[in-house]
């Protein structure tokens, strides 16, 4: 039997780019569908009935035509438009890094439904929390174990030993943790701190839900930070790029914490 | 496209092909149909269209104030002592200006940023005109910025990033309200403008 000509889903909006004169391509990361494009017809007029349904990190839901190369978006319904996390500016952009990581990690036609709830909770608990750097590395992690890629934290990738508390090592082409006595002549191996395993493996077993109750200080943030964006962009195999707006956005906000 | 797909076409006639085919929104096919409607142009039509084109790249530049596309700097708008130099108001692209222009309701001056924040695309502070629109404002001489980027997930990201910059100075920032089209429909409205145009509703008169 051919497919129907018309469907419905459920999708997380990544991003859109104009297209023609007054169409929108919109990228989205579907429940039920995983990644898809499908264009908006008129939708950047200012009467269209689309648009607002359809901005970046927005929840909607969609009733779509099959075209010859790309779906056509007949209706769409707002179902969560994450407005905490849009009155933020670092907010909106841990937001778009979210997207960003989405689009990279997420295949057209491949379905990944942990991955999909990943990210709405992601972007509801920046929301709530729009200072907070935990939700964005708790994501990058359990992006990784959605994408079949979680590093190994708790024994060594060389010898298979359980780790004990030591001088240990980490390596994002190497797969994760390597005891003292396995260091391969291997280029990036990282010194890893005993902190930063141990936030790692609270994490790895975490529900999103239970983040509020860890306070991470700068240092071990920083050190979280490299590990994590090193690994994303190991397997991502580009630059992700909303991390220089939000680099130069944490320097801004150290320059005003400085009393001068 | 390229030449080489082109066999039968005359080369100067595949070059101009190739060439309208790089303007946006224009595929092979439409490409095709401009090259021939050109063709069809008499002499001097099609002369103009080349003048114009080589008139505006040799003439046009920035407003050194204002950062808008001009044939002279400062540009009319920055050069009239009719409008009100304490004002200015924040736009993406320079055809933002003309519709404002249009409304005859804005007397101020403007500052064109040439694109927003687009953290997704790499596009950061510097790669607009941000620190032109800061220096606007150093001397104390503005009282009130608008800002009048569209209402996108960036253009609301590039307009809270000049109002965080801005914060603790003189300068009065605002925006411009958001809220139903003319024309638009409740039912099809988004959460997010309905509940805007909720907390802008202004008394009947």
């Amino acid at each position: 039997m051919p497919p129907l000509r018309t469907y419905r889903a459920e999708a997380l909006v990544l991003k859109s780019v104009p297209l023609g004169e007054a169409d929108l391509l919109v990228t989205m990361f579907g429940r039920e569908a995983g990644k898809l494009r499908a264009v908006a017809k008129g939708a950047r007029r200012s009467t269209a009935k689309l648009v607002g349904h359809l901005e970046p990190l927005t929840v909607t839901r969609l009733a779509l035509s099959r075209g010859r190369s790309l779906d056509v978006i007949n209706q769409a319904e707002t179902l969560d438009n994450f407005t905490p996390l849009k009155t933020n500016l670092t907010a909106v952009t841990r937001g778009l890094q979210v997207a960003e990581l989405v689009d990279g990690f997420g295949s057209e036609a491949s379905p990944n439904e942990p991955l999909y709830q990943l990210s709405l909770s992601t972007l509801a608990a920046i929301g709530h929390a729009p200072e907070d750097e935990l939700p964005l590395l708790y994501f990058q992690l359990h992006l990784l174990a959605a994408s079949g890629l979680m590093p190994q934290l708790f024994n060594c990738v060389e010898c298979r030993r359980e780790i004990e508390p030591d001088r240990h090592r980490y390596s994002a082409d190497g797969g994760g943790v390597f005891c003292p006595d396995c260091t391969p002549d291997r280029a990036g191996l990282r010194p890893l701190s005993l902190r930063a395993l141990k936030v790692l493996r609270l994490l790895a077993r975490s529900h999103a839900a239970e983040l509020p109750s860890l306070r991470l200080d700068p240092t071990l943030t920083q050190e979280l930070k490299a590990i994590l964006t090193g690994t994303v962009q190991y397997w991502l195999d580009k630059e992700i790029r909303t991390n220089s707006f939000l680099n130069h956005l944490a320097r801004e906000e150290t320059r005003r914490q400085i009393p001068r | 496209m390229t030449l080489e797909h082109l066999p039968s076409a005359a080369p100067s006639l595949a070059r101009l092909i190739q060439e309208l085919n790089k303007l946006p929104g224009i595929g092979p096919k439409s490409a095709q149909r401009l090259a021939y409607f050109i063709i069809r142009l008499p002499e001097e039509e099609a002369n103009d269209l080349a003048n114009a084109i080589t008139a505006v790249k040799q003439s046009i530049m920035f407003c050194g104030q204002c950062q808008n596309l001009t044939d002279s700097s400062p540009c009319s708008i920055c050069a009239s002592s009719q409008r009100n130099r304490e004002q200015i108001c924040v736009v993406e692209e320079p055809l933002d200006v003309l519709a404002l222009e249009r409304t005859h309701c804005y007397r101020g001056l403007y500052h064109v940023l040439h694109g927003v924040l687009s953290p997704l695309n790499g596009v950061g502070p510097d790669q607009i005109k941000l620190r032109e629109l800061f220096a606007r404002l150093s001397d104390g001489a503005v009282k009130e910025v608008v800002i009048a980027t569209n209402p996108t997930l960036e253009g609301e990201a590039t307009a809270m990033y000049i109002s965080r910059h801005l914060a603790g100075s003189i300068v009065n920032v605002t925006h411009l309200a958001r809220g139903l089209p003319v024309g638009g429909s409740l039912e099809y409205t988004d959460e997010l403008t309905l509940s805007r145009a909720f907390q802008g509703r202004q008394a009947v008169e």
